[in-house]
């Protein structure tokens, strides 16, 4: 099911209150083209799982939290934000989660290149 | 009362692994928990699309040392999925029974850790580890390996049992129940675990499924969620078996499910190899195949001893292109926080004994 | 006739001791020195390797195996070890307590070792008070321990220090009013009365309840499980030894033995008639084994029970042991003394 990133809260809202209580995963893929930041949703008393993706261009990489509606989305979405550079709007900025990352991309992002071999062999560092 | 910092970790006796908790105590009682992970972030999920589909088993069985084998086999499933790969029946019951012992082999784990943290001078730890061995010993038999098997093949297994197998099996299984039968006694009764069990870290059913919790943690706040029998794979449809689910919500819950559990998994071992068809149960040599192109996204859900995996899988030819690894491990340290606000400093490691955390998982 | 009576009297330490001669009581001091160091270590000494042994037993383990028989000279192995490590030192806190704390605590227990009598020979002196003075020095212990703690500054420490003083003051009370009844059914405070007194029946008999109250108490004044919540390894990495490396560790691990052999040789001396015993062996050899099977009994509760939480610890050291230990000062005085 795909969704705008505007309306990403209030159907999590929608589908929590249709039984989807349970938040499995929250991830992203980078397509090259566009991101695409997926939600698992999940209906433990009927066994269903509902997949939300929300589409964002890569240079204007943002997701409003959902936070509220889930309280575990706290860490995934730190993860995702930290992986993908993706900005998650309406939470207090807080501590990266995982280890800060000293290069220019985000890790995840398939802009991201590994570092080349026999680098820094030259630099008086 | 002014409010103290403590910092635990990256080096503590009792952390399982390489981790850091910053913990506000007022006096002896716990403000507030905050977990630093990463310290073994090794980058899997972008490694992994820089190798060939049979070529990431060995990067997923470190994402949990303890069952590894488990995990291997999520991620086998999701290529599986991706590529329309049927697994073949015997290998099926193979799988089934494998994950079954380890099952019960990383839950002795979590008991005699968890004993460790309560204070207990090793005994149960070096029991349960005894018996643990006895578990890997049928594990090797069976898959080769005693610690990282990579046995998982494409629609089966790198090997098939032997014709011992079954004799062996089921001795360790009588033993097996006998064990967790004196392991019950001992530390059940004993008046000390359990006040420092009973109602400590409590989470209720609403809190749980809020908090994301999976697996035992889940369960024994009273939530009736098992991947084995919301979402069957392989032959748990056809098992008379039931998932264990305690309403109480606390360590001794957390504790007893995974104790109920061991002994469901040994009445499923013992099922499975009493039923186990003749067959063919290899699967294919490690080579290349494309995925489907009709069906690049591929999921996978699966019950590990500390959880529910869940596997997302954007496939590409030969490699991977996004592998999105939920663990278990992740999800449940982070609902330490919100368990053990108000606890005691001394119960912070009997709650994070009875989540039963594996690093390497948390961060992946 | 006084080299015969000096032969004869060798061990005997009043002899030396009432002469009039400076030189005599010397000899007798140093006589003394020496047959308390030897006790004190071998007994120390076996008592610590059973205890790695027994608890390895327990856990289907071998213990250790190699450095000499039975793997006896382990401990000396890892004394060495422990002495040729690099004394890590002190950032903050107070360098100044942080090297005289625990060899005064050590020398705490050395006193309260001295002062116990071991045979109607062999004691230093017989006081009047012997037993109040022995549980005075012992309720000093976790001050020191405090001031231990607090030299290194550190948190953990701070912590386990916290503990201590939160024992102290809960148990100290039922152990007193124990001392109490003892004192009631003996008559006197000496502990060499107290022993002669139990030549009918040995007070175990006598005050079960007492001998019990004695026992929880005194494990949780010596750390021992499952009051072992001052070095809580699994909270408090060491607690109040956390900042302490290399000797002072070493002599911490002296201070672990020397309490250990202090509670049980006080038990069996209050409970279990000390010295007294068929006349086969000498006094010595009863206390000696009498205590040792007492060592045998605390190392097997360490290896099979759970570390108690502080306010555990504290609602059953007042909701029980106190209740109980006034119990048991009624019962001695309405069957032994009304």
């Amino acid at each position: 099911m795909k969704v705008e990133r505007e309306e990403l809260k209030g159907t999590i809202s929608e589908m929590k209150r249709k039984g989807y209580d349970y938040l499995v995963k929250i991830t992203a893929v980078d397509y090259a083209d566009k991101l695409e930041a997926v939600y698992v949703l999940r209906n433990i008393s009927e066994s269903k799982d509902e997949i939300i993706e929300v589409d964002m261009p890569a240079t204007d990489a943002w997701v409003p939290t959902i936070i509220d509606v889930h309280l575990s989305a706290d860490w995934y979405e730190r993860e995702m934000g930290e992986m993908f550079g993706i900005e998650i709007r309406g939470r207090r900025a807080g501590r990266l989660l995982l280890e800060k990352w000293d290069g220019v991309d985000p890790p995840l992002r398939k802009s991201f290149t590994w570092s080349a071999p026999y680098r820094n062999m030259d630099s008086p560092q | 009362m002014p409010v103290t910092r403590i910092n635990i970790g990256p080096v503590h006796p009792s952390t399982h692994g390489v981790i850091r908790l910053e913990v506000d105590l007022d006096g002896d009682t716990i403000v507030d928990v905050e977990p630093h992970i990463g310290f073994l972030h090794r980058g899997v999920e972008k490694l992994v699309e820089t190798r060939m589909y049979m070529q990431c088993p060995p990067y997923m069985e470190k994402l949990d040392y303890v069952a590894p084998m488990a995990f291997n086999e999520a991620y086998v499933s999701a290529v599986e999925a991706a590529m329309g790969i049927e697994v073949k029946e015997r290998a099926q019951y193979l799988r089934t029974m494998l994950l079954e012992l380890q099952r019960i082999a990383s839950h002795l784990f979590g008991i005699g850790t968890l004993c460790n943290d309560l204070g207990q001078m090793f005994t149960v730890f070096m029991w349960a580890f005894k018996d643990r061995d006895i578990v890997l010993d049928l594990l090797q038999e069976a898959a080769g390996s005693r610690m990282f098997y990579v046995n998982m093949r494409l629609g089966g297994l790198n090997q098939d049992i032997g014709p011992e197998f079954h004799g062996h099996a089921m001795k360790v299984m009588d033993y097996m129940e006998r064990r967790i039968g004196e392991y019950e006694d001992y530390i059940e009764k004993n008046p000390i675990f359990m006040e420092r069990m009973r109602g400590v870290g409590v989470l209720s059913a609403e809190q749980a499924k809020n908090l994301g919790v999976t697996g035992p943690v889940l369960r024994a706040s009273g939530v009736n969620f098992d991947a084995r029998k919301n979402n069957p794979y392989y032959i748990y449809s056809k098992l008379n078996f039931n998932p264990k689910v305690l309403t109480s919500g606390d360590n001794f819950a957390r504790y007893k499910v995974k104790m109920l559990e061991m002994r469901e998994s040994i009445r499923i071992v013992r099922s499975v190899l009493e039923s186990l068809p003749g067959g063919d149960a290899l699967g294919m040599p490690v080579k290349l195949r494309s995925p489907n192109p009709a069906n690049r996204i591929a999921t996978s859900s699966r019950e590990l001893p500390r959880g529910e995996v869940f596997m997302y899988l954007v496939a590409d030819p030969q490699k991977p292109y996004r592998l999105s690894i939920r663990s278990p491990n992740f999800i449940n340290l982070a609902a330490l926080r919100h368990m053990s606000k108000g606890a005691r400093m001394a119960d912070l490691f009997a709650i994070m004994g009875s989540l039963d955390l594996v690093m390497g998982g948390v961060d992946r | 006739m006084l080299a015969n009576d000096l032969i004869n009297n060798i061990l005997n330490i009043s002899f030396w001791m009432s002469s009039p001669s400076l030189l005599y009581n010397a000899i007798g001091a140093i006589i003394y020195l020496i047959m308390v160091f030897i006790i004190f270590s071998v007994f120390g000494y076996t008592v610590g390797w059973l205890e790695r042994k027994l608890i390895a037993r327990v856990q289907y383990r071998h213990g250790p195996t190699y450095v000499g028989m039975w793997g006896i000279l382990q401990n000396m192995a890892d004394l060495i070890k422990l002495l040729s490590k690099q004394e890590v030192s002190l950032a903050k806190g107070s360098r100044l307590l942080y090297a005289i704390s625990l060899p005064l605590m050590l020398s705490f227990s050395i006193f309260i070792i001295l002062l116990i009598p071991y045979s109607p020979a062999l004691q230093a002196t017989n006081l009047g008070l012997g037993l109040i003075a022995v549980f005075t020095i012992i309720s000093f212990m976790p001050l020191l321990l405090f001031m231990t703690a607090v030299a290194t500054g550190n948190k953990f420490a701070g912590i386990s220090a916290q503990r201590s003083v939160l024992i102290l003051l809960s148990y100290e009370i039922p152990t007193l009013m124990v001392i109490a009844a003892i004192g009631m059914l003996s008559n006197s405070y000496s502990l060499q009365s107290i022993v002669s007194a139990q030549s009918q029946f040995y007070y175990v008999v006598l005050m079960p309840i007492g001998f019990v109250i004695l026992f929880i108490t005194l494990l949780a004044e010596f750390e021992r499980p499952p009051f072992d919540l001052k070095e809580a390894d699994s909270e408090l990495i060491a607690g109040w030894l956390t900042d302490y490396s290399s000797p002072y560790y070493a002599l911490s691990l002296f201070l672990d033995y020397a309490r250990m052999f202090l509670g049980s040789v006080i038990l069996a001396i209050l409970f279990f008639g000390g010295w007294s015993g068929p006349s086969i062996a000498p006094p010595l050899f009863w206390l000696i084994a009498k205590a040792f099977i007492i060592a045998i009994f605390i190392i097997m509760v360490r290896a099979t029970t759970f570390r108690m939480r502080i306010d555990r610890v504290l609602r059953f050291g007042w909701l029980w042991l106190i209740p109980l230990s006034l119990i048991n000062i009624v019962i001695t005085y309405i069957l032994f003394i009304a």
